[in-house]
C-alpha cells in the first residue's frame, strides 16, 4: 500500500496553457482562453498581477499611478466578449477629458462627450480648426464610426507573414474612405502625425498637444508612415473618456476575476526563469528559485504564451541553443525608443491654476483630467525629441520642456485624498536607460535637476505650484520602471518603438507579426507585438484569431473575429518570394 | 472623503448616453453581501461562495486585504507590509486547510529563531520555535528560568492546542458556562486559574529573570494588553506559544489576502474594490442589502459586515433601527488602547547586531530598547500617558527570508522598527513623527551599528493617524478594531448579543475583528460567521469541522 505524504503537496503542474506574465495582455489572454474551456495558468513575477496597470499608495490616502493611467480601450471587443461589466468594471467619466495649456494663456479644454462646449472653445482660438473638428466629429468621432475606425487599426491582426498589402487595402484605409469621402486620401498612409494634422487644421497648440500625446502613447508625430495611428491613439483616449473607477488596476481586477471565474489559476510572486523547449517545441516553463514553488517546472500541454517583452522572451527566457544567430541579432536590434517616461507625482494643497484665459476654463466641473503643455508651439516637442533621441540625454533646457499633466484623481470619488489633490502622473520623455549617453543610471542621478526643470516650466504656466503648495513628491524614472516591471525593458511602457519599421506587419519583426514564433507552441502576447501597449486587450484579441486557426482555442458563440482578419488560407503572395 | 463629491467629480458617475462599453449594473442581486475585504470578510465570502451562494464583497480600498497589505511605502521599488507581518494562527486556521491555496503558491516561512532581546552589553536572549533552543539561550541568564521555560511552554502549548486555538473558531460560550466547562480537564483548570489574573501576574508566576520577563512581557502585551489588567491572563499562553510560531507570508502579507480573494473569484463570487458602503438597507426590520457611495446597490438575503461596531450600527444601520441598550453599548465601544508607530527602511545590508548570539541576526523579530521588565512596563505606561519615552520596540527584516519585497537589483533589503504608540500623542503627530523616527533609528543603531546613514537607502514612517488613513475602520489606529479588555473580549466582543455573528437586525451578521474572538489575523470571526450564516441560509456546509475543534466541543461544551 502507498503511504500518503502528509505535508503540503506539490501544486498541480500540468496545464493546457501556461502564460508567462500577468500584465494586461497576459490576463486578457488568460480570460479568453479560460472562457474557451482550456486549463490556464498565469505566472506573474510581481506581488500583484496587472503589469503597468497598477495603483499604489506610497503615503496613506494618496493613490498614484506609476504607469498606466487612462482607459484607452473602451472599444475593445474584450469588454463585451469577456463581459467585464459582470466582473465589476466601472468607470469614472470626465466631462472634459483633455486640455491644452500654454505659456501665453490660450489653452483650452476638450471632451468628445462634451462636444458643443469643446467646439465653442476651439472656435474662439481658430474657426477653421473648429470647422474641421465638427466635420470629423459628425463623420468619424460618433461612437459607431469611431469604434469601426479604431477596431480596424487596433483590434485586427496584421496580414499573414509576407503577404504584401496596398495602402488602399489597409483596414483603416477602407474605413476612412467610407467615412471621410473627399477628405481621406491614401497618401495619409505616408504622412507623419504633424503632416496629417497640418493638412486638417491650423491651430498650432492643438497640433502640438495631440502630437505630444501621440508620442507618449506610441507614434511620434514626426515619424512618417504612422500619422493615422498617431491620430488614432488620441482618439482611443478621447473616446474612452476617463479612468476605470479607483484607477487602472481595478480594470485588471475585473480581468483577473473573469479569468479565474472561468477556471484560470493565477500565481503571483512566481518568476519564470526559462521557457522549456524540446525538439523545437515549447513544453512548459521552469520557475525561478525565488518563486514560492521553488525551481519547479510547470508543463504546458498545448501552448506557452509569452506576455513577456520580446527581448526578454528571446534573450532571457528561451535558451540561445534553440535560436538562430541572425534571429537573435534582429531581436537585439529592436529599437526601444518611445515610451521611456519619467513620471512625477505631486500631492498638492490646490490644483494648478493656469495663467490667462485658460485658467477660467480649467476650473470646477470643466477641469480636464489630462493636460498637455506648454503647447504654444511644436518647437518644445521637437527640441525634446532632439535631446532624447539624437543627443540621447534627458531634457533639461526650458526649450524642450513640454509634458503631460494628469489629475484624474479629481473625478474619482473613490480615491481618497482628503483635502489634498493628487497631480499624477506628470510624464516627460527620456531615453531608455541602455541608450543614455551617460550610462543607464544617468537619469536617476539627475532626478533633482529634472524635477527642477519640470517644476520650473509648470510654475510658469501655473504660478501657484509653489513649494508650499506641494506637500509630497514622488518620482519613478525609466530605470525604476524597468526594475519595478521587468516587462518594461528600457523602461518603455509600450514595448518597442511604434515607427514604420516596427509597426503593423513588421511588429516586433516581420516574421513574428502573427504572434507565432520560431518555437512551436510558443506564442507572443505582449505589447511588443502588434498593436503595442495601452492596455487595449488588443494583442490577446488578435492572438485569439491565430490560436483558433491553429486549433488550440475553440471559443463559443460569444466570440466574433475582426471583419478585416485575413486567415492564412486566404493569404495572397504576389511576389515569388514566400517567407520560409 | 469618498461620500462627498467634489465640484470636479459631479459628472464622474454619470455615464455619457452614447458611451461604448457596458459597466456594472446599478442594482446587483446576490444571496449574501459582505462589507469589508479584510481577512475575515474574505474568509466569510469564500466559504459562502463555495457553498453555492452568490456572494458580493464590497471593499472601500483599491485592493482587498485590510490588515493583510503589502504596499510600496518606499516608492519606488521597496515594499513593506503596512499592517500585519506576523501570522500567528497559520497552524490552526481552518480556511488554510479547507481551500486549496498552496496551488496558487501560498507559502509561509516560519524561522526557528523567533524572538530575540538584545541587551546593551551585547548579550542576546533568543526564544525559538524549538524549545530546547530557547532553553539553551535562557540558561545563559538563569538556570531556574531555563528549567521553568522548558516546563511551562509545553503546558501553554497544550492550552492552545486543546482549548484556545479550537475556541478561536467556535462561537463563544457565556462566562458562567465557560468557567464550568474549563473544570473538566487539568489543562482547563490551569487555564481558568490564570485567566483571572493579569498578564503581568502570569509572567511573574512562572519566570524570575528580569531579561526573560522583559522579552515575554513585551511579546505578550505588544498588541495592546494592559499588563496589569485582571482577567486577561489567558492571553499570555496564547500569545507566547503563538508568538514563537509566527510565520511570514512568502510574497508579503497581501499574498494571503490575494489568495483568499481568488477563492471567492473561483467560486463565482464578485469582489468590488473602490466600493465603499454607505448604508445597510433595512426594510421591515430586516437587512436586505447595501448601498454604495455612488448610489449602486447590492440586494441580498444576508448582509455580513467585517467593520467596527460604531461604523456598522451607528453609521450604516442607523440608530432608528436599534434599541437604546444596543446604541449605548455601541457608543461605549473602546478603541485600542494603543496603536502602532512603524519606521520602514530600505537598506543596503540587513541589520547586524552587536551581540554574543549570531542567531539574533537571523531572528524573525528582535526586541530593542529594554533591558528589564521594568523598562518594558515603563514604556507601556508612557504610551498610555500619551508621551512615549525611552522607546522599546521590535524590529524585523523581511528580506532575510523573502527577496520579493525589493525590486532593485543588488541584494537590497527592507526592515522595520515598530512600537506601541498612542493615537493622541502629546504635541501631535505632525510634530512628533520626525522626532520619533529619529529616536527609533537611534535605538536601533545602539544595538545594530550598521543602521547607519550609508546603509539606509530610504525611510518611511507611519503613525497611528496613517493607519486610520489607510484603513478607515481602524478608527484611532485600532488595528484590532477595538480594545482587548475583559468587557470587550470573549462572549462580550463586541457585546453579548452579537458576539456569535448574529445581530438584532434580522439578516445582518458580523464577521470582523470587532467580533469574538478578535483581530490579529486569526480568521476566527470570518470562519464563525461563515458557519453561522451558512446554517441560517440553509446552505450545505462543504467543509468539515476540524478534529481539534470537534475534540474541544466534545470535551468542554
Amino acid at each position: 500500500m502507498m503511504i500518503q505524504y502528509r505535508g503540503t503537496k506539490m501544486a498541480k503542474l500540468h496545464y493546457d496553457i501556461v502564460i508567462v506574465g500577468g500584465g494586461p495582455n497576459g490576463l486578457a489572454a488568460a480570460a479568453y482562453l479560460a472562457k474557451c474551456g482550456l486549463s490556464v495558468c498565469i505566472l506573474e513575477e510581481r506581488l500583484e498581477a496587472g503589469g503597468g496597470a497598477e495603483n499604489t499608495e506610497p503615503i496613506p490616502g494618496c493613490r498614484i499611478d506609476p504607469h498606466a493611467t487612462y482607459l484607452y480601450g473602451a472599444y475593445a471587443p474584450g469588454f463585451d466578449q469577456l463581459e467585464l461589466d459582470k466582473f465589476g468594471f466601472r468607470m469614472s467619466h470626465a466631462r472634459n477629458f483633455g486640455g491644452v495649456v500654454n505659456y501665453d494663456g490660450t489653452g483650452t479644454a476638450a471632451g468628445l462627450y462634451n462636444i458643443e462646449y469643446t467646439l465653442e472653445q476651439i472656435k474662439k482660438r481658430s474657426p477653421k480648426t473648429a470647422e474641421t473638428f465638427r466635420y470629423l466629429y459628425d463623420n468619424l468621432f460618433t461612437p459607431k464610426n469611431l469604434g469601426n475606425f479604431l477596431r480596424s487599426i487596433y483590434w485586427t491582426p496584421p496580414p499573414p507573414v509576407g503577404m504584401p498589402m496596398d495602402k488602399s487595402d489597409y483596414p483603416w484605409s477602407q474605413v476612412l474612405k467610407k467615412l471621410l469621402p473627399g477628405l481621406y486620401d491614401d497618401v495619409w498612409n505616408d504622412f507623419s502625425g504633424f503632416e496629417l494634422m497640418d493638412a486638417l487644421w491650423d491651430w498650432e497648440p492643438l497640433t502640438a498637444a495631440l502630437g505630444l500625446a501621440s508620442w507618449y502613447n506610441g507614434p511620434h508625430p514626426m515619424w512618417k508612415g504612422v500619422g493615422i495611428q498617431a491620430f488614432a491613439c488620441n482618439l482611443l483616449m478621447l473616446g474612452s473618456n476617463g479612468v476605470p473607477r479607483g484607477g487602472m488596476h481595478s480594470y485588471m481586477h475585473a480581468l483577473i476575476r473573469c479569468a479565474m471565474f472561468h477556471g484560470a489559476k493565477l500565481i503571483t510572486n512566481c518568476k519564470v526563469e526559462e521557457i522549456l523547449v524540446e525538439d523545437g517545441e515549447a513544453k512548459g516553463v521552469r520557475l525561478a528559485e525565488t518563486s514560492p514553488l521553488g525551481n519547479r517546472t510547470i508543463w504546458a500541454d498545448k501552448a506557452v504564451i509569452a506576455n513577456t517583452h520580446i527581448k526578454q522572451t528571446f534573450l532571457d527566457l528561451v535558451p540561445k541553443r534553440h535560436l538562430d544567430q541572425d534571429f537573435v541579432q534582429k531581436i537585439k536590434d529592436i529599437n526601444l525608443n518611445g515610451g521611456s517616461l519619467y513620471v512625477m507625482h505631486l500631492v498638492c494643497k490646490e490644483l494648478p491654476k493656469y495663467v490667462g484665459e485658460q485658467g477660467e476654463i480649467m476650473k470646477g466641473k470643466n477641469y480636464p483630467i489630462a493636460l498637455v503643455g506648454p503647447c504654444d508651439s511644436r518647437e518644445y516637442l521637437i527640441n525634446q525629441t532632439i535631446d532624447v533621441y539624437s543627443h540621447r540625454t534627458h531634457p533639461l533646457r526650458k526649450e524642450s520642456m513640454t509634458f503631460v499633466i494628469g489629475q484624474h484623481d479629481i473625478i474619482d470619488p473613490s480615491r481618497a485624498g482628503g483635502d489634498l489633490f493628487v497631480v499624477s502622473p506628470i510624464y516627460l520623455q527620456m531615453p531608455p536607460p541602455e541608450y543614455h549617453r551617460d550610462g543607464p543610471n544617468a537619469v536617476n542621478k539627475a532626478k533633482d535637476e529634472i524635477n527642477h526643470a519640470i517644476l520650473g516650466a509648470i510654475r510658469e504656466m501655473a504660478p501657484n505650484m509653489t513649494e508650499d503648495n506641494i506637500v509630497h513628491m514622488f518620482v519613478n524614472t525609466p530605470e525604476d520602471s524597468s526594475f519595478r516591471n521587468l516587462g518594461f525593458v528600457g523602461g518603455n511602457w509600450y514595448g518597442t518603438r511604434h515607427d514604420r519599421d516596427q509597426w503593423w506587419e513588421k511588429r516586433p519583426l516581420p516574421e513574428l507579426s502573427r504572434y507565432r514564433t520560431p518555437v512551436d507552441k510558443l506564442y507572443l502576447c505582449n505589447q511588443s507585438s502588434y498593436p503595442g501597449g495601452l492596455c487595449l486587450m488588443a494583442v490577446p484579441y488578435n492572438l485569439m484569431h491565430v490560436l483558433i486557426e491553429d486549433g488550440i482555442a475553440k471559443p463559443g458563440e460569444w466570440w466574433y473575429p475582426s471583419p478585416w482578419y485575413i486567415p492564412e488560407s486566404e493569404a495572397r503572395y504576389s511576389r515569388s518570394k514566400v517567407p520560409a | 472623503m469618498a461620500q462627498v463629491f467634489s465640484e470636479y467629480a459631479e459628472c464622474s458617475v454619470k455615464r455619457p448616453d452614447d458611451y461604448p462599453l457596458k459597466e456594472l449594473d446599478n442594482v446587483i442581486q446576490a444571496d449574501a453581501v459582505v462589507i469589508g475585504g479584510g481577512p475575515n470578510g474574505l474568509i466569510t465570502a469564500a466559504y459562502l461562495a463555495k457553498a453555492g451562494a452568490k456572494v458580493v464583497l464590497c471593499e472601500k480600498r483599491y485592493e482587498v486585504g485590510g490588515g493583510l497589505a503589502t504596499e510600496e511605502v518606499m516608492f519606488p521599488c521597496f515594499f513593506a507590509n503596512t499592517h500585519a507581518t506576523y501570522h500567528m494562527m497559520v497552524d490552526y486556521m481552518p480556511p488554510i486547510r479547507d481551500f486549496q491555496m498552496e496551488e496558487l503558491g501560498l507559502r509561509w516561512i516560519r524561522p526557528n529563531a523567533q524572538a530575540g532581546l538584545v541587551l546593551k552589553d551585547g548579550r542576546g536572549l533568543l526564544l525559538s520555535h524549538m524549545l530546547e533552543d530557547s532553553c539553551d539561550s535562557i540558561l545563559k541568564f538563569s538556570r531556574d528560568d531555563a528549567a521553568a521555560f522548558g516546563r511551562v511552554l509545553p503546558e501553554f502549548h497544550r492550552m492552545v492546542e486543546e482549548f484556545l486555538a479550537p475556541a478561536t473558531y467556535w462561537p463563544p460560550v457565556p462566562p458562567v458556562d465557560l468557567a464550568q466547562a474549563m473544570q473538566v480537564t487539568e489543562v482547563g483548570k490551569e487555564l481558568a486559574e490564570i485567566s483571572e489574573m493579569s498578564p503581568l501576574e502570569v509572567v511573574d508566576r512562572y519566570f524570575d529573570d528580569k531579561h526573560l520577563k522583559a522579552l515575554v512581557t513585551y511579546i505578550t502585551c505588544m498588541w495592546g494588553l494592559n499588563p496589569n489588567e485582571g482577567g486577561m491572563g489567558f492571553m499570555v499562553p496564547l500569545l507566547l506559544d503563538r508568538g514563537l510560531s509566527k510565520r511570514l507570508c512568502y510574497g508579503g502579507s497581501h499574498k494571503f489576502s490575494g489568495t483568499l480573494s481568488k477563492q471567492v473569484y473561483m467560486n463565482g463570487g464578485l469582489i468590488l474594490e473602490n466600493a465603499e458602503v454607505t448604508k445597510i438597507i433595512i426594510e421591515n426590520g430586516r437587512a436586505v442589502g447595501v448601498q454604495m457611495y455612488d448610489g449602486r446597490e447590492v440586494r441580498a438575503k444576508v448582509v455580513a459586515s467585517s467593520l467596527d461596531p460604531q461604523t456598522n450600527f451607528l453609521k450604516l444601520v442607523g440608530k432608528e433601527h436599534l434599541d437604546k441598550a444596543m446604541i449605548s453599548n455601541v457608543e461605549g465601544w473602546k478603541w485600542d488602547k494603543w496603536s502602532l508607530f512603524t519606521v520602514h527602511l530600505a537598506l543596503n545590508e540587513p541589520p547586524k547586531y552587536r551581540t554574543d548570539d549570531a542567531m539574533i541576526n537571523e531572528a524573525f523579530l528582535n526586541v530593542l530598547g529594554a533591558e528589564t521588565q521594568d523598562d518594558v512596563l515603563d514604556y507601556f505606561d508612557s504610551v498610555l500617558a500619551g508621551n512615549p519615552t525611552n522607546l522599546v520596540g521590535h524590529v524585523s527584516c523581511e528580506t532575510l527570508y523573502d527577496p520579493t519585497y525589493v525590486r532593485v537589483p543588488g541584494n537590497k533589503h527592507t526592515a522595520f522598527f515598530q512600537t506601541p504608540a498612542p493615537y493622541d500623542i502629546q504635541g501631535g503627530w505632525e510634530k512628533r513623527q520626525k522626532e520619533l523616527t529619529k529616536q527609533a533609528l537611534e535605538v536601533w543603531r545602539t544595538y545594530a551599528p550598521n543602521i547607519s546613514e550609508e546603509n539606509i537607502i530610504m525611510v518611511s514612517s507611519e503613525t497611528p493617524l496613517d493607519i486610520e488613513a489607510r484603513i478607515a475602520n481602524m478608527v484611532r489606529g485600532s488595528f484590532k478594531h477595538g480594545d482587548y479588555n475583559p468587557i470587550q473580549m470573549g462572549y462580550f466582543r463586541p457585546n453579548d448579543i452579537c458576539s456569535a455573528s448574529r445581530t438584532p437586525i434580522e439578516g445582518m451578521y458580523l464577521c470582523g475583528a470587532s467580533m469574538y474572538p478578535g483581530g490579529l489575523i486569526i480568521g476566527g470571526p470570518g470562519y464563525i460567521a461563515a458557519n453561522t450564516i451558512a446554517e441560517d441560509m440553509g446552505l450545505k456546509k462543504w467543509w468539515k469541522i476540524p478534529d481539534n475543534i470537534k475534540k474541544y466541543i466534545e470535551t468542554y461544551l
